[in-house]
């Protein structure tokens, strides 16, 4: 892990970081490929050197990420003055170094090609590009109108635990306004509500590992649902528990990606979560099978369970309109199982949730717009006419308010309906703080100079708008942001300074009074009361999140269920598309009342036959009809509808529900039913995943604990091998074939070969190159799917995203989304590979397991891919890589053919090249393309590399400081990200290093190892848990 | 029917042959060695190493810790040229009284008290993007920069010395180099100063009061551990694998 560096960044400004780029490490010059007869472009220097900063070396800062909620603690590594890279920062108390695929594509965010380039002033309609002097002017009038009514104006800022929100209102108050909305959308207010009434906190720190038995409402704490990645953490941790581990049963309508981490899956029909809450509180007998949709049976055996096994942890997530009781029975249910205090750890709180507004204030504040009490709005990382139902009709109600304000870095659905936009700095680019557990300041600081000179951060902005208003100006006279937080930091500007190298400190920030809530809760009507046939579950993306949609790293990275990109699709139960004859493709109707959504269908078990299912984070539109956007120009029109990924790209779900809360003010999602009915349309869907069955081929496999327990009591040979289990014999030191021969372990060198100079592979050559072999293992206990490895590697490698529609083919172009992918052209050289066990006939009611296999190059002893290549592109290196050479490829793919693990992946377009429509990087999105890794170029083939440019660079630095490596120095980006620690790499040759201890592990076997690759990843079988009787056995031989 | 067959072979070997003499021309050939465009300012290394004796890495000062050499910011120049100013003291043997440098006049409009631009040189040596070469490495192990620069302190005007072909790279990588080539490479007298003894084995540098000396990163600090990789004959070789610079 490197170390925080001190920025030093000092002063109020960060003008002394002023780079002017080095040397042609320009992203144009790094895309293109040639040969040394290139054009040699210039030499510039700095003007004036910057002191902490050495060329070609990147400097690291600790700072937050602002992508959710959760303010993880993240480190940017920065390199020549941008910021290529985000990791998490090991000693934050959330994430502990790791980052979920969100939080690394922040730098999506920060270089988006659509982001603001400065402020601008809507005149007679039209959006016309202003000086910040004119545009500051224009809003300060407007708020000099809206003096009157002062008292009405509305500020909905996104919600962010630390010092801004204080300094908003502070700022709002010197107004006379009221204080903020501070608004999170995605949160799950209904558990926040019961959480606090509960147990005093509004996030307690959920303890799995202490659990004996983990029961989730809908709560989908994997994906999204709170501080999914200290979450996921403390998760993998109890998986990773061979004896005793907790069993995981998840209960609701869907089973989500934290669902199918489960080990037993309760479909019960929505809304009958309260009653089986109730049951399992010990009220009266199971309820029936037609008031829940589940024998009672299994109901009552989950509650002689739950009597037994202490401490358990019983969490509810459900998003239906009853979702507040559900949430208040379930905390009941803790305290009367003991849980409280040990597995639900409310004395170490989880902070950020605090001083969230609930969702009902939001409502309440739209109705106060169309009634036209708001005289002035602004709106800052929010995007409500987007977030909230059509049926609220926002649009309408927001045009009833005289003057708006968008703060927004992006062009998106509300900020096209303001009349001026002041767009506000990225947080990798600003100052700020953040509270994210009770006790610890994360502190956010700017990782670079702004990419767009002429954008201002918001606190900024609201200073300088405050100084055009006599009676404003003198209740906030502080000299900028910064100032005013390092006033209110413990110690002040020199205790800040101090933090920043680790980017934590003790302390506690004095939080905002938040008012107390007034708006009575606007209920939507009761599930029962609507019609349809369908209950429809919406739910979010676990990978978009609600404002990922702009990122193609995001859009590309296939969901973690259904493995579908770019786009919507529509679950449903492959007995429902077999009654309605509907195929995996066919476009879908779904009708609630008058609104209507249309997306193709995808047949998926985890759904139950009365149930269809979308995700959320799709369907931005723009207000303003807008040419088709051309990637070779430089004149497109300002990409309203969230840029030009998101614009047009899949359906909103919200569409489809009715306006208002829930009991405890939440905004429900799943509270309506709909009609089905098929279009006739059908499309390909841009899914990566193969077959979701792994037909014999013992690619996924899994133990139960029970077995593997047993064989752990009774030792011997043959129980330490479980039935499937690799033989070992091709394991100790994973050592290469090449090396092993060269070194004489797979016997004496024959006749002709005795004395020749075996070069590199010669363990006794002086380099000592074929000492080691580098291997990773991958413990598939710990892995839940969750995909941050995918993102993770996208962003270390320089890896093209291909599913943009204007990145198809130029002859016969169909600017079909995914269009790429569904010709299988995706580059990912990691890819999460999701396997269904059981329930063969897809028949709903029958047990299945799922099982995700992260898939890369295997970098295999004896590679396939190796001897097919005519020109030696690809081959054996004498440290265990399987390395690919992009400078001598010409592309036959013949390698490709013969890799039975199909990893390898080839440039049909010229994706890395500026000039080309497909070009993935568009400025300035090609600032975060990493030096250290080649862009490929046309023609090319590629694959995982086991991030080369990592090992040389730590090599590099052990030989500079005239040392050996040190096991476990460094990781590959897969690794440092994983979420849940399952991505262990090291030089398994040196038994010192985790990744040798791990081969040896009882659970470890190779994917396909009878096909003697002698691969260099080692997977740790899945252990399962199932229950004696409820579930069926999973398969004892996975073979 | 044969005689037919015979000639229809003829286009196809001219093809052949064309795309050979292409290709060989495009790959082979394809150095830009010996290259000496004209700078925006003329700078004299002649002056700066070989007259006044400054060290490599005064300038280029992260050539010994960073894949980058660095390239000086203007200001480092102007560090000393702020008293050094356009305007010169007569030269013993070249002038005989106060002139104007046009050059310095032209760096001064460069940096304009630290608001101007940068100076936009010309680069010469260039490898391609998808090799990676760590200068440090070869810094460190004692290469001396004339090893592959030639000798800049003779240059008035610098020019690439070295084909930096993959041949040339891999020639090293695989022969072995000695410290005491790069000394003769880097003009010394003798090649045993000792000054860029490469890790492991550090020595008091015998010469280092001549001006040369000072032409060499110093190793002398370089702590002992690590032993460098040599071949039988003592000399320092490296790896030559692909994956060492192709990736």
């Amino acid at each position: 892990m490197p170390d925080a560096d001190n920025s030093k960044t000092g002063g109020p400004t960060v003008r002394r970081r002023e780079f002017l780029k080095v040397v042609g490490a320009s992203g144009a010059a790094a895309a293109t490929v040639g040969c040394t007869s290139e054009k040699v472009g210039k030499l510039i220097p700095y003007l004036v050197s910057p002191d902490e900063t050495v060329p070609g070396v990147s400097t690291y800062y600790a700072t937050t990420c602002r992508e959710c909620s959760a303010a993880c603690g993240a480190i940017a590594e920065t390199r020549d003055g941008r910021a290529i890279k985000l990791e998490g920062n090991p000693e934050h108390p959330l994430n502990r170094g790791a980052l979920c695929a969100r939080g690394q594509a922040a730098l999506q965010g920060l270089y988006n090609p659509d982001r603001f380039r400065g402020p601008m002033i809507k005149q007679n309609g039209t959006w016309k590009t202003a000086l910040w002097e004119d545009a500051i002017n224009v809003a300060a009038e407007g708020i000099t109108r809206a003096r009157a009514a002062a008292a009405n104006a509305v500020f909905i800022n996104q919600h962010e635990s630390g010092s801004f929100p204080v300094f908003l209102d502070q700022w709002l108050a010197a107004y006379g306004m009221r204080p903020h909305l501070s608004v999170d959308l995605d949160a799950d207010h209904a558990a926040i509500e019961a959480n606090r009434r509960a147990y005093g906190v509004a996030w307690p720190r959920l303890n799995f590992a202490d659990a004996k038995l983990i029961v989730s409402f809908g709560a989908d704490f994997l994906d999204g649902w709170g501080a999914s990645v200290a979450q996921q953490l403390d998760f993998a941790d109890a998986r990773a528990k061979l004896e005793n581990g907790p069993r995981f049963v998840y209960i609701g309508p869907r089973r989500s990606l934290t669902g199918l981490n489960a080990d037993q899956w309760i479909p019960c029909a929505p809304g009958a979560e309260l009653a089986i809450a109730n049951f399992l509180s010990g009220r009266g007998a199971a309820p029936a099978r037609d008031q829940t949709g589940v024998d009672p049976a299994v109901l009552d055996q989950l509650r002689t369970e739950l009597t037994t096994a202490k401490p358990s942890l019983v969490l509810s997530g459900v998003t239906t309109d009853n979702a507040g009781e559900v949430a208040a029975a379930v905390a009941a249910l803790n305290q009367s199982l003991g849980n409280v205090g040990t597995t639900i750890r409310n004395a170490e709180p989880i902070t950020a949730f605090d001083g969230m507004s609930s969702p009902a204030e939001l409502f309440d504040t739209v109705e106060r717009m169309r009634a036209g009490q708001v005289p002035i709005v602004f709106v800052r990382g929010v995007n409500p006419a987007y977030a909230l139902p059509k049926s609220l009709n926002f649009a309408e109600a927001f045009a009833k308010v005289p003057f708006k304000v968008s703060f927004s870095s992006y062009p998106d659905e509300t900020t096209e309906l303001c009349d001026v936009i002041l767009p506000d700095l990225h947080a990798l680019e600003s100052w700020g703080d953040a509270q994210p557990v009770r006790g610890t300041i994360a502190l956010q600081q700017p990782t670079m100079d702004p990419v767009f000179a002429n954008v201002r951060a918001s606190a900024d902005v609201l200073i300088a708008l405050a100084k055009k208003d006599p009676a404003a100006a003198g209740r906030l006279t502080m000299k900028d942001y910064r100032t005013w937080l390092s006033g209110r930091f413990p110690g002040g500007d020199r205790g800040l300074t101090a933090a920043l190298p680790h980017g934590l400190s003790a302390g506690t920030i004095a939080p905002r009074t938040a008012p107390t809530p007034t708006a009575a809760p606007r209920r939507v009507p009761a599930l029962t009361s609507t019609s349809g046939d369908y209950t429809l579950v919406v739910y979010p993306s676990p990978t978009l999140g609600g404002n990922g949609a702009n990122k193609p790293w995001l859009l590309e990275l296939p969901d973690p269920v259904t493995k579908v990109t770019w786009g919507s699709w529509v679950e449903i139960h492959p007995e429902t598309a077999t009654r309605l004859g509907i195929d995996r493709g066919d476009i879908v109707e779904l009708r609630a009342g008058n609104a209507t959504v249309r997306a193709p269908a995808v047949p998926y078990l985890g759904v139950r036959p009365d149930v269809v299912a979308i995700a959320t984070g799709y369907g931005h539109r723009a207000a303003a009809t807008l040419p088709k956007f051309d990637a070779k120009s430089t004149t497109n029109p300002i990409q309203w509808g969230y840029g030009r990924y998101a614009r047009n790209l899949g359906v909103n779900a919200l569409d489809l529900l009715p306006p208002g809360t829930g009991s405890t003010g939440e905004f429900p999602l799943t509270v309506t039913k709909v009609s089905l009915t098929r279009v006739g349309d059908h499309i390909t869907i841009p899914s990566t995943e193969g077959s979701a069955r792994q037909h014999g081929r013992g690619i996924a496999q899994a133990i139960n604990a029970d077995d593997l327990a047993r064989g752990l009591r009774e030792g011997g040979e043959h129980e330490t091998r479980p039935v499937g289990d690799a033989s070992h014999e091709y394991l100790p030191g994973l050592r290469s074939p090449v090396a092993a021969d060269a070194q004489g372990v797979l016997g004496a060198p024959s006749e002709p070969d005795q004395g020749k100079n075996k070069g590199l592979y010669d363990p006794n050559h002086p380099t000592r190159m074929a000492s080691r072999r580098w291997a990773m293992a991958i413990d598939l206990s710990r892995c839940t799917g969750c995909s941050a490895c995918v993102t993770a590697c996208y962003a270390e490698n320089n890896i093209p995203t291909v599913g943009a529609p204007w990145q198809n083919a130029t002859l016969f172009a169909t600017e079909t989304p995914g269009f790429n992918i569904t010709r299988g052209r995706e580059m990912s050289w990691l890819r999460i590979e999701r396997y269904f066990e059981g329930a063969d006939e897809g028949r709903f009611g029958e047990e299945f397991e799922t099982r995700f296999v992260p898939m890369l190059c295997q970098h295999c002893g004896n590679a396939p891919c190796e001897p097919v290549c005519p020109v030696y592109a690809t081959y054996h290196a004498p440290d265990g890589l399987n390395v690919q050479v992009y400078n001598r490829c010409v592309g036959t793919r013949y390698c490709s053919n013969n890799c039975p693990y199909k990893v390898r992946y080839f440039n049909w377009f010229g994706y890395g090249e500026p000039d080309r429509k497909q070009y993935a990087f568009p400025e300035p999105l090609n600032w975060q393309l990493n030096p250290d890794v080649t862009v490929r170029g046309k023609g090319v083939m590629e694959k995982c590399t086991f991030c080369v440019q990592r090992i040389r660079e730590a090599e590099n630095r052990a030989a500079l400081e005239h040392r050996e490596l040190a096991p476990d120095e460094f990781t590959t980006a897969c690794g440092a990200a994983c979420p849940s620690r399952a991505i262990i790499f090291g030089d398994a040759a040196d038994p010192q290093w985790t990744v040798a201890k791990l081969a040896q592990d009882r659970r470890a076997y190779h994917v396909f190892e009878e096909l003697n690759t002698y691969t260099a990843v080692v997977y740790l079988k899945k252990v399962n848990h199932p229950t004696s009787a409820a579930a069926p056995a999973a398969p004892a031989t996975p073979r | 029917m044969t005689k037919r067959r015979k000639w229809t072979a003829i286009p196809g070997l001219i093809a052949l042959a064309t795309a050979a003499i292409l290709l060989s021309a495009y790959s082979g050939a394809s150095s830009s060695q010996g290259s000496q465009p004209q700078q925006p300012i003329n700078f004299p290394h002649t002056v700066h190493v070989q007259r006044l004796g400054m060290n490599c890495l005064y300038c280029h000062y992260t050539a010994n810790k960073s894949p980058d050499p660095g390239l000086p910011a203007v200001s480092t120049c102007m560090g000393c040229h702020l008293i050094i100013g356009p305007t010169l003291n007569p030269a013993p043997g070249v002038r005989t009284a106060p002139y104007k440098s046009p050059e310095l006049e032209k760096l001064v409009n460069y940096y304009k008290g630290g608001a101007g631009k940068p100076v936009p040189w010309v680069r010469i040596h260039k490898v391609p993007e998808y090799v990676h070469f760590p200068h440090m490495r070869h810094v460190n192990a004692g290469v001396t920069c004339q090893t592959c620069h030639g000798k800049i302190q003779e240059m008035p005007q610098v020019y690439q010395y070295s084909s930096l072909n993959m041949g040339w790279c891999v020639s090293c990588h695989v022969n072995g180099y000695s410290p005491q080539e790069g000394e003769v490479a880097a003009g010394y007298a003798r090649g045993d100063s000792g000054v860029v003894t490469p890790a492991g084995a550090p020595q008091q540098p015998a010469a280092a009061t001549s001006a040369n000396a000072q032409l060499q990163p110093s190793s002398s600090t370089i702590a002992v551990g690590r032993q460098p990789a040599k071949n039988a004959a003592g000399r320092s070789i490296a790896r030559y694998d692909c994956a060492n610079c192709h990736y």
